[in-house]
């Protein structure tokens, strides 16, 4: 490529001035916080969603440091709403629920962060991959994808649970989740097999771009949406299994704090038989359903956050101009 | 200047109108305002002519044909009155009538074609299936409408019962298309509006079905609305042309009258855009600006902005329609004194010299290294039935050679499934050939990719140095991102040493210079938020800031209106002189692959079934085709000056044999109008007359070849044409 005349072609253009990088990442800031934000709150949903999510996030971190840790009053079986010190009244040993369901968040929360995330990264990885691989890959990791469904869940976590009998909060996350990323992976990649055929998709192999960059720019923005959801259905896997095992008394629940543990206990007791100890129960249900439909608000609203136009709309750096354009177009 | 006329109707003056359409709008309410898709239209229809309409594309042409058979979909609003006079001199309102009475309505009276004829077929169920249930559903007699199935069909020149027995999938486009006009035709309908029927097919079937239309009108009596984008393909079917802009017909008359004396600057414009094969390309011009949004059509007459014309007058007044004779009428104040404002382009000059090249030269010469050879390359998908089938083979690419030399522009020409996309892929090393090789100069590609034998140049480079512009602007860039963040990974995978800021300037540079102004505010678009010919033009950038040698443009312009084909053209040729690139330019349309080549001085490949047939410069394929397959393909490029209306399809098939199964010998003797008996045996290869850079391969090109003694081939369809020439 040579240019004898003086005048720089646009290709071999460089910078007159320096942008300011304070700029430059402030527009990013706007972009990919600021906008987002701004379209989870303006629906309804997102904004129940999210106000939930924070609510259990608050009570898990600010809730556990203002409060102390429950312990056995001379008040047993109080019912809620009766008295001041003891707000949602106390279980058989004279624990005060509201303190048991506060101490709990913070070890729910982990196992779901820890489950959840855990099988969106596997899901992703193995089914994006494999996805947009294609052959020989495809099939090898998709023989053992398969053969991973194929095995029943809940006998292998019960295994898995007695064998280790896991306490750290992330582990038990991952534990009793452990073959559900398949299914996932396997979904995702049917997903991908329809975006790989655009044709942006071959100008960046064209490009030489590398897999990773592929898949991290052009394939799983496009999935985001579809991503978004089944971590919230993820999350909430955990929750239920997590839930349902403790109450089972599967996992190990010497020492730990949980809301399915309360219920264990709670059930143990015998409250699930007489109406006066029912608020035991019934208080962890509501944060257990609470929680995860907050999770599911949340789901359906981020989808609104990965549609383009959407997001043009609500980031402030773009200019009116372009905005009106876009209206336009729509 | 002649009285305006308040009855606009009077504009088209018809004796025996079979629709009356009056004051039809068709409104849409959005969050910003009403979005009017159609604007107050009055039109009649004539009993049994061929209605064009003809309009780019977001112009109404679509919700035209949906209100006259009242079937704008919600929350679309229709208004107006649309009257169908029946043949006995009933009218119906067709805007008023009940749901039952719609439904007997549609298919008896007034029927559609669709554009997608993929998408019309349900593909799970067999044709006859698709027949029956329609005679079903309105309670004819089967036996009776099979039989006017299998006459349609025939008529067609399809085999009606091995269609009827077949699923959607096994029959080609052009096949599917035809049998959807003979699916709409088979209640006999006194109407059939055909929304854009040809627009996803190839040439020759597009004229061949334009053709095959007028007979069908001719024997089965029907009115047809026929609603396109390509003005030429009108020239030849239409008898009246109504050309549409902004949601209103701007320009109504006899086709003659209109390409003729075309009144509206308008359609003065849009012919002039139009590529032509003859006309010369320096009169080429695209319409500067664009078509207005339907929430916002400017003030007055609605093309003022873009009107070279246009006074005071026309932004405060709305021009009615002035009759310039009986039989055509047009809204525009100054109609008289169009024709010496926007003369139109000249038209074909047999005479005419072959021009210089506007742009660099000739890329020709044996001095020179070619950037890429592609050397007996062959493509051979195959694909399995069953286990224990054996598997069938397409040829896509079978045995090409060809030199690509530096800043050449090569077009490669042919029918859908010819193999032209697969060849380009192989040529920028997308596409492992299956055999033979390609080589970046002089390194074997795949060789480079593999680590086989000396690398003298890495793969890298070479993945650098070839890139593609595709042909969906829609599906080219990720709609996810922002055109700043779709170039930027380009740039900063090859280009390290710049910095942030070297990258942005260098991008905003390019959208400048590809006149995307302001490119700050360009930058920072969505793709949704972009045009057509605008997302073209980012994926024009991003294959250049490669700094490529050779860019595929597989089908580039194919889906650009067509005024803004010359002018993405244009740009694509100019940005090649800056930068130094060989175009390989893939287009199923000869007249913009011989616009493309004539201005940058290339060459025109016509491809068919996997092979090169003929190869040489623009006035040697052009002017002096030697195949007999090219001859059909200059024939099959709509022509606005067409006279020979009656010629015959120079074709004795017109669908294209399977390509999993080629015909021996020449693979086009099944379907050339010359073919003799030798070229059902023989296999004519590519040969030049001498020095020349003219390639064909046909035994016609041959003297004393053993073709001219052997007899001729007589098959199951005999040609209408005999060869006389000797």
């Amino acid at each position: 490529m040579s240019h004898s005349d003086g005048e720089p072609t646009p290709f071999e253009r460089v910078a007159e001035r320096e942008t300011s990088r304070t700029d430059y990442y402030r527009e990013i800031l706007d972009r990919n916080v600021v906008a987002p934000l701004r379209i989870l709150i303006s629906d309804t949903r997102g904004l129940f969603g999210i106000g939930s999510i924070l609510f259990f996030v608050f009570l898990g971190t600010v809730g556990v440091w203002l409060t102390n840790q429950p312990e056995s009053t001379q008040y047993i079986l109080l019912p809620p709403f009766q008295d001041a010190a003891h707000p949602l009244g106390t279980g058989r040993y004279g624990n005060d629920v509201l303190l048991q369901l506060i101490h709990s968040t913070p070890f729910m929360l982990q196992m779901i962060a820890g489950g959840a995330v855990y099988n969106i990264t596997m899901a992703v990885i193995v089914g994006t991959f494999a996805g947009y691989k294609g052959g020989r890959i495809d099939e090898f990791l998709m023989t053992i994808v398969d053969m991973i469904i194929a095995v029943p869940a809940l006998p292998l976590v019960i295994v898995l649970a007695v064998i280790f009998e896991p306490t750290n909060p992330i582990v038990v996350g991952i534990v009793i989740t452990l073959p559900s990323w398949a299914g996932l992976s396997r979904a995702l990649r049917s997903e991908v097999l329809s975006v790989r055929t655009h044709s942006y998709i071959e100008a960046s192999r064209t490009m030489g771009l590398p897999t990773a960059s592929i898949l991290r720019h052009e394939i799983i923005p496009n999935l985001m949406p579809y991503i978004m959801i089944n971590f919230v259905n993820a999350a909430r896997r955990v929750i239920f299994a997590s839930v349902g095992l403790y109450f089972l008394g599967v996992l190990p629940t010497s020492g730990i704090m949980n809301w399915g543990v309360i219920m264990n206990t709670a059930y143990e007791t015998g409250s699930l038989y007489t109406l006066d100890t029912a608020h035991w129960i019934i208080l962890p249900m509501i944060m257990v359903v609470w929680l995860s439909y907050g999770l599911i608000m949340f789901g359906q609203a981020a989808d609104k956050v990965y549609n383009p136009r959407l997001r043009a709309r609500h980031a402030t750096t773009m200019t009116q101009e372009t905005a009106r354009t876009e209206e336009a177009e729509s | 200047m002649k009285e305006r006329l308040h009855d606009k109707s009077n504009a088209q003056q018809t004796q025996d109108p079979i629709y009356q359409v009056r004051n039809v709008s068709v409104a849409f309410d959005m969050d910003r305002g009403t979005s009017r898709v159609l604007d107050d239209i009055d039109l009649d229809i004539e009993r049994g002519e061929i209605l064009g309409v003809v309009g780019e594309s977001g112009s109404g042409k679509s919700m035209f044909a949906d209100s006259l058979l009242n079937a704008v979909v919600s929350p679309g609003q229709l208004g107006g009155e649309v009257i169908y006079n029946t043949e006995d001199g009933q009218s119906v309102d067709v805007t008023e009538l009940t749901d039952e009475e719609l439904r007997k309505f549609r298919w008896q009276e007034a029927s559609m074609v669709f554009q997608g004829a993929q998408d019309s077929f349900n593909p799970t169920r067999k044709i006859r299936t698709h027949f029956v249930e329609t005679l079903d559903a309105h309670d004819a007699d089967i036996e009776d409408g099979m039989d006017r199935a299998r006459e349609l069909l025939s008529d067609l020149y399809l085999e009606p019962d091995q269609v009827l027995n077949s699923y959607p999938h096994e029959l080609s486009g052009g096949m599917k298309q035809r049998t959807l006009i003979a699916l709409s035709m088979l209640l006999d309908p006194e109407v059939i509006v055909m929304d854009e029927p040809t627009a996803a097919l190839d040439l020759l079937m597009q004229q061949s079905i334009v053709r095959l239309i007028r007979e069908i009108k001719g024997k089965y009596d029907v009115t047809i609305i026929f609603i396109t984008h390509d003005l030429p393909l009108l020239a030849e079917l239409a008898d009246r042309l109504a050309v549409m802009y902004a949601f209103e017909f701007v320009e109504i008359g006899l086709t003659d009258g209109i390409l003729e004396e075309p009144s509206h600057p308008y359609t003065r414009a849009l012919l002039n855009s139009t590529p032509n094969i003859f006309a010369p390309v320096e009169d080429m011009t695209a319409i500067e600006g664009s078509a207005p949004d339907p929430v916002n059509v400017p003030t007055g007459c609605s093309y003022h902005p873009r009107c070279p014309m246009a006074t005071d007058a026309c932004v405060e007044s709305d021009p009615g329609y002035y009759e310039t004779n009986a039989n055509h009428g047009v809204k525009c104040h100054y109609w008289e004194d169009v024709d010496n404002a926007i003369p139109l382009q000249v038209t074909a000059d047999e005479t005419r010299q072959v021009d210089v090249p506007a742009y660099g030269p000739v890329a020709m010469g044996t001095d020179r290294t070619p950037v890429l050879t592609l050397d007996d390359a062959e493509v051979h998908f195959e694909s399995s039935q069953g286990l224990f089938a054996e598997p069938d083979a397409v040829r896509a690419v079978d045995g090409i050679s060809l030199d690509i030399y530096e800043n050449e522009v090569i077009a490669l020409i042919g029918e859908s499934g010819c193999g032209k996309t697969t060849l380009g892929k192989t040529a920028i090393g997308l596409q492992r050939p299956t055999g033979g090789s390609v080589s970046f100069r002089g390194q074997d590609i795949w060789d480079a990719k593999d680590g086989h034998g000396d690398v003298e140049i890495p793969h890298e480079a070479i993945r650098q140095s070839l890139q593609i512009i595709h042909q969906d602007p829609g599906s080219a860039i990720n709609p996810n991102r922002t055109v700043r963040h779709t170039l930027e990974l380009p740039l900063k995978h090859y280009n390290d040493e710049l910095d942030m800021g070297d990258r942005q300037a260098r991008i905003l540079g390019m959208l400048e210079t590809v006149g995307m102004t302001p490119p700050e505010d360009y930058a920072d678009r969505y793709p949704h938020q972009l045009s057509g010919g605008e997302k073209q033009r980012v994926t024009l950038i991003r294959a250049l800031l490669m700094e490529p040698d050779l860019i595929l443009a597989d089908e580039a312009i194919s889906a650009l209106d067509v005024s803004l084909r010359v002018e993405m053209m244009d740009l694509m040729l100019d940005l090649q002189e800056i930068f130094d690139t060989a175009f390989l330019f893939i287009s199923h349309d000869f007249s913009n692959a011989r616009y493309i080549t004539e201005k940058s001085g290339g060459r025109i490949g016509v491809m068919y079934l996997g092979e090169i047939v003929e190869i040489g410069t623009v006035d040697e394929i052009i002017n002096n085709p030697k195949h007999p397959y090219t001859k059909s393909l200059v024939w099959a490029t709509p022509d606005l000056d067409e006279t020979g209306e009656n010629e015959d399809v120079p074709l004795r098939k017109i669908d294209i044999p399977d390509a999993r199964n080629p015909p021996s010998g020449c693979r086009f003797h099944t379907r050339c109008p010359e073919a003799r008996e030798t070229c059902a045996r023989k296999k004519p290869v590519l040969v030049g007359d001498g020095g020349n850079t003219h390639e064909v391969s046909c035994f016609r090109d041959v003297p004393n070849h053993e073709y001219w003694d052997s007899p001729e081939l007589m098959n199951d369809e005999p040609s209408d044409e005999t060869p006389t020439e000797k």
